[in-house]
């Protein structure tokens, strides 16, 4: 699990915490069921409080991300799969708006973008 | 407790060479093994004593676990300890040295030990209480009423000294041997707890 | 389940000139406490007080539950401590000082003091005469790793050291706070050395508690305002701890960063308070 904190942002270390990890969770990297690194052991890599990790946990667990059991750690808790799917639709959403937006400003036809979407689909594939 | 008495022979490991050089000198001209006897156990204690109180000693004692009580006794079992130890050295040291077989009589080891203890009895009590710095003042101090009374006023201060202890040693009055041994003992007693008293008082 | 390591509670200490009234303060197990305060605030005093070194006119000190009167022995067992002042015998080695300081203790591992006189790189056979203050300190800290202490007092261990060696210490605390069991009480002027290890800060300011608080509170509350000196009026400053004009304008401290940007608004640049600033502002403004 990869996280990386700026100590010169506004956001307070513990929110980048919290927002990396749910991120981890959404996008699936982080899977069901698996284990978190102690909150000692993360406050050490990071080389933050204790307490940070503490709180950055306990907002993870508060809404629902993960859970904790005492003495064994904290693991991923299982997200619902509609939720997660509808976020991800509406990212998907979010994106292809801005690629309409910046084609528009180019004059770029619909069919033009269809043709540029198939393309990158099927060479993925 | 005992680690606190081994505690100030292993701060002073470095000196106690000189001393047991200085003790042979002294004896191979004849001083009275009496004196060194009660000079080198009030020296040696004195000086763990004071090597504990110049540097922050007293707090790394009173941060580890160890009671006010138990460092202050220390000291006070320690000296009955460490003067049974320099009596033994002093023996040895003139059994060799002199070819004195039976130097010292009961008698003699009882006056060193008493000596000792009231000595210790007096100064142990006044250097809790005052700083080394107003210590040395008193120390000098003394020495100063010493000279004086020497020079001026009782000029055969050591001839005299000297009688009342052959006196003293002469005595056959077991009686008398008794209550000088329990007055020594209860200020000896008096003191330890005096000290207690005021080193739990102090403040570090 | 948050227990107590300390508490000192309604504490009253008088010196000839300073005075400590109501005092009370807790440390919570588990967690690095930094303990911040100008000097004459009473960091020391507390720190003495919490070792015994100093008995208090009223009131009561209790570490892991226990009080002194009682406990003494068996409290000492537990802590390790690191002075700002040095405590060995100047002319005895590393050596001397293990064989004087190690019968104290019944938990006393010998194989745990070596291998942290390996990892500080100390050696056993010089005196302590030519022993860095940076040596001193971690030869204390080795010493109250071997018997496993559960409680660290540390007052100012990182005083008049350079930068990579605090750096290097805070290295060492992080992986002792591994052992949840353990707790930090770290004293110091320097604040930054806070930032990346304590989980919560307590603050003295002469003789008095001013707060404490877990780090990140410290950052939702308090504030650095900054702004144009019209701002200010007789209401205005009340919202501050206290303020420093300039020519160029303003910059204060408050206790209550939404309140002040409720009043304020867009008016006022709002920064994040180092514990400098806290210090500095809290002084000023009594």
């Amino acid at each position: 699990m990869q996280i990386i904190i700026s100590n010169s942002s506004k956001e307070p270390i513990y929110e980048q915490i919290y927002a990396q990890i749910k991120k981890l969770i959404l996008t699936g990297e982080l899977q069901e069921g698996q284990a978190l690194p102690s909150m000692r052991q993360l406050a050490k890599d990071l080389e933050i409080s204790v307490i940070t990790t503490k709180r950055a946990y306990e907002e993870l667990e508060k809404n629902g991300f993960i859970y904790s059991i005492v003495g064994k750690g904290s693991f991923i808790a299982e997200q619902n799969k509609e939720m997660m799917r509808e976020r991800k639709i509406k990212v998907i959403e979010e994106n292809l708006l801005i690629a309409i937006q910046n084609a528009k400003e180019m004059n770029l036809s619909l069919a033009e973008l269809k043709e540029m979407l198939t393309l990158l689909y099927t060479e993925d594939a | 407790m005992v680690n606190l008495i081994l505690k100030d022979i292993i701060i002073q490991k470095n000196t106690i060479i000189i001393y047991i050089a200085t003790i042979i000198l002294y004896l191979l001209v004849e001083v009275s093994p009496i004196f060194l006897g009660v000079l080198y156990s009030v020296v040696f204690i004195m000086t763990a004593f004071s090597t504990d109180d110049k540097g922050n000693a007293n707090i790394l004692l009173n941060s580890l676990p160890y009671t006010r009580k138990e460092v202050v006794s220390s000291k006070y079992m320690g000296a009955l300890i460490f003067t049974s130890v320099i009596i033994f050295i002093i023996y040895l040291g003139d059994f060799f040295l002199n070819g004195k077989g039976e130097v010292f009589l009961w008698r003699e080891i009882l006056l060193i030990i008493g000596l000792v203890m009231v000595t210790i009895s007096f100064i142990l009590p006044i250097s809790y209480k005052f700083k080394s710095k107003h210590l040395v003042m008193i120390l000098v101090g003394l020495v100063g009423i010493y000279l004086v009374t020497i020079t001026l006023l009782i000029p055969n201060l050591h001839d005299i000294l000297r009688g009342f202890v052959q006196n003293f040693l002469a005595l056959q009055e077991t009686q008398m041997y008794f209550v000088a041994i329990l007055i020594t003992v209860i200020l000896y007693i008096g003191s330890w707890l005096l000290s207690i008293r005021i080193y739990e008082r102090k403040a570090f | 389940m948050m227990e107590n390591v300390i508490e000192l509670q309604h504490i009253h200490k008088s010196f000839k000139g300073f005075e400590i009234k109501d005092f009370s303060i807790n440390v919570k197990k588990g967690f690095v406490t930094g303990f911040i305060g100008g000097n004459g605030a009473g960091k020391s005093t507390t720190i003495k007080l919490i070792m015994n070194l100093l008995k208090q006119d009223s009131g009561t000190v209790s570490v892991f539950g226990m009080d002194y009167k009682k406990h003494e022995k068996e409290i000492k067992e537990r802590i390790g401590f690191v002075y700002d002042e040095n405590i060995f015998y100047e002319n005895l080695t590393l050596k001397d000082m293990k064989r004087i300081i190690k019968p104290a203790y019944k938990n006393w591992d010998d194989n745990a003091f070596q291998r942290y006189v390996n990892e500080f790189e100390l050696p056993l056979n010089k005196s302590m005469k030519t022993f860095s203050k940076g040596m001193k300190m971690k030869a204390s800290l080795a010493i109250a790793l071997a018997h496993h202490a559960e409680l660290i007092i540390m007052d100012e261990p990182t005083a008049g050291l350079d930068p990579i060696f605090r750096r290097e210490l805070l290295n060492i605390l992080h992986e002792l706070m591994q052992d949840e069991d353990r707790t930090i009480f770290f004293s110091t002027h320097i604040t930054t050395d806070l930032d990346r290890i304590a989980d919560y800060i307590t603050f003295v300011h002469n003789g008095e508690h001013i707060f404490t608080k877990e780090f990140y509170k410290i950052e939702e509350e308090y504030a650095i305002v900054k702004g144009t000196l019209d701002l200010l009026d007789r209401e205005t400053e009340q919202e501050f701890i206290s303020i420093r004009k300039t020519n160029t304008g303003f910059e204060a401290l408050t206790a209550d960063k939404n309140r002040v940007i409720n009043i304020f608004g867009d008016t006022v640049i709002v920064e994040k308070p180092t514990l400098e600033d806290i210090m500095y502002y809290t002084k000023k403004g009594r």
